[in-house]
């Protein structure tokens, strides 16, 4: 996968959490995984589609999903309800618009699928035939990872 | 008791979500969001708007602008949504009411579908991530247009 893909989402992620979290993020380091892996437990996925196609995943633990969505809110979100997932969507909707903004400003062409979340134990993602690339984020609630698979289409 | 009287520092500065008439401005929110429906109503009420409804798609939020008219002052419309786009909404509603003050709700990077939305007849337009300064700015612009 090539690294212009992932510049525009840690720099969309690093930017976007910021200013909705009002507070220092860390970026950690970039790292490759190959097919099949788990995930941390909530999961909002946004796919890709055009000249190039994959998708990226925002991956986090449940306590940081909670802690993220009360942030947002204002508000002490204790349960994962339909109210948390709708806030985390709409993060992962607001950082994906951002970094495929500057995507395009690059010059290549795709449309978003609107973003999906999963929650759940023991999940897995697998993709076929694309790496993927993690930037992870922390945050004061905890860690974010942005996980990207994007290919060229054939 | 303790009247307004009794802090005189304190209320100096009017909620800018009441009109001149001491009337709260009524705000339609389209959005299908939760999230982003709660941040407008809980910025606005926080002004004293009156928060005259929340719809989840552009379909419930036209049909809801109908049966509100005339008692609603502004409606913030999202773009994107299921059912019916915040544009078609739009459209309607300014085929139904061509006075209808609407505020387009968009993502970063839809600057074609903003275009259309202030050529439709949106008076103007807020980016998200949303914040407070932004939404009331936007909001109050275009109710003294
Ligand atoms: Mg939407």
């Amino acid at each position: 996968m090539r690294v212009e893909y992932i510049n525009p989402f840690v720099e969309a992620s690093f930017n976007v959490l910021r200013e909705v979290l009002q507070s220092d993020v860390k970026r950690g380091e970039l790292y490759l995984k190959s097919t099949s892996m788990p995930v941390m437990g909530v999961a909002a996925i946004v796919g890709l589609a055009g000249d190039v196609e994959g998708r990226v995943l925002f991956d986090m633990d449940k306590p940081t999903a909670l802690k993220v969505a009360s942030a947002m809110n204002g508000e002490e979100l204790p349960t994962m309800d339909d109210l948390v997932k709708a806030t985390i969507t709409e993060l992962a909707n607001m950082i994906t618009a951002q970094a495929v903004t500057k995507l395009h400003e690059l010059g290549f062409r795709f449309d978003l699928t609107p973003p999906a979340i999963f929650t759940g134990d023991n999940m897995e993602v697998t993709d076929q035939d694309v790496e993927a690339l993690i930037v992870p984020m922390e945050v004061p609630q905890g860690r974010i990872e942005i996980n990207v698979a994007i290919r060229e289409r054939s | 008791m303790k009247t307004k009287d009794d802090f005189p520092s304190l209320n100096e500065r009017p909620a800018e979500g009441v009109g001149p008439d001491g009337v709260p401005f009524r705000v339609l929110i389209v959005d299908d969001s939760m999230f982003i429906g709660k941040q407008i109503s809980q910025i606005l009420s926080s002004e004293g708007f009156e928060i005259a409804g929340i719809c989840a798609d552009g379909a419930a939020g036209m049909e809801r602008y109908k049966e509100l008219f005339p008692n609603v002052d502004i409606v913030t419309m999202d773009i994107t949504m299921p059912k019916m786009d915040g544009i078609t909404a739009l459209r309607k509603i300014i085929e139904f009411d061509k006075n209808a003050k609407v505020v387009m709700i968009s993502a970063l990077g839809k600057q074609d579908l903003v275009k259309q939305a202030l050529v439709t007849g949106a008076k103007s337009y807020i980016v998200k991530p949303l914040d407070r300064k932004k939404v009331l700015e936007r909001i109050v612009a275009v109710l003294n247009k």
